[in-house]
């Protein structure tokens, strides 16, 4: 399997997408083409294999955003520069249940991190956040992700990976073996 | 020494030290007979007399359409009946962002700001293991 990520193309075949999650699956056939061109509120990224091109294996889809620093409670402003934080949005990260555990959502997290970094570089970003499916979190967390407090019970965790441990990461010459 | 020499050195040393002046650089330009009719043509249509204030002004033109573009915004003039229209300068593109990623407002807890500017204004955590495969080249 030689998989590309690349933007979601409007032809793209997603009809039959399943990674086993409704709201997930119908964002990606209803929502993710419009949002990206028409409306501009997320980019999608596909995940596809060079022998069928057009066929989305997986997708994930990113914004920005940022917060304003009057929201930020006192003793912290003090911490921070004094501008909003700046921040990316992965918005959704999802693969399709019949290519699940082929490392397609690793490849897919190593794109989104690197766009994070080439974002910051280029226009500054402060960190990603990540809405998680509570059963999700601990994958997140192998990357780095740290759980943010006060999330509702049933709602998704807020996770937060800061740039500068990307950066970190990405200057590591590591030797590290492909799987832990 | 005398008495009046004293007070002036005295009064010397509690001045503030003078800001000294910056220097002004002179801006020469070899223009095409084209160009030098545009650039009269255009100050006159804007009223101004001095080629200081014509290059102070398309200075501050520039500098705001570079600054708008490496933040990805598009330039765009639009028409009175709506026709639009974007600017595509080849040197502004130079700055532009490989990526550009649209704006959208987030929902947050006060606890969950709380946690995020916790974190944001602290040190960043070191990267684990899987953090260094993803970003490997």
């Amino acid at each position: 399997m030689a998989v590309t990520i690349r933007r979601l193309e409007e032809f793209d075949e997603v009809e039959n997408f399943d990674c086993g999650d409704e709201p997930l699956n119908n964002y990606l056939k209803r929502h993710a083409w419009t949002n990206q061109e028409k409306v501009s509120i997320g980019v999608t990224y596909a995940a596809v294999d060079e022998s069928a091109p057009r066929t989305v294996l997986g997708y994930f889809t990113l914004a920005t955003s940022s917060v304003p620093r009057d929201r930020f409670p006192q003793k912290y402003v003090r911490g921070l520069p004094p501008y909003d934080l700046p921040l990316i949005l992965l918005a959704r990260l999802a693969v399709d249940k019949r290519f699940s555990g082929r490392g397609l959502g690793h490849a897919m997290i190593a794109e989104a991190l690197k766009i994070t970094l080439r974002v910051a570089d280029e226009v500054g970003c402060r960190c990603i956040i990540t809405d998680a499916y509570s059963d999700k979190a601990g994958w997140y967390a192998r990357y780095g992700f740290l759980p943010l407090e006060g999330a509702s019970a049933t709602g998704p965790q807020k996770m937060f990976l800061d740039v500068r441990t990307i950066r970190r990461a990405s200057s590591i010459d590591s030797f590290l073996p492909e799987r832990a | 020494m005398p008495q009046a020499v004293k007070e002036k050195s005295k009064k010397a040393a509690t001045l503030p030290a003078k800001t000294p002046t910056p220097r002004k650089t002179k801006f020469q330009a070899d223009l095409a007979p084209s160009e030098d009719s545009m650039v009269r043509v255009l100050k006159a249509e804007l009223q101004m007399t001095s080629n200081t204030d014509f290059l102070s002004d398309a200075l501050a033109l520039f500098r705001w359409a570079v600054s708008e573009r490496k933040r990805g915004h598009r330039i765009v003039s639009e028409s009175s009946t709506g026709e639009r229209k974007i600017l595509l300068f080849p040197r502004l593109e130079r700055v532009a962002p490989e990526v550009t990623l649209p704006h959208v407002d987030v929902q947050w807890t006060d606890k969950e700001l709380e946690s995020l500017a916790e974190l944001a204004s602290g040190q960043p955590a070191e990267p684990t293991n899987a953090l260094i495969r993803a970003m490997r080249k």
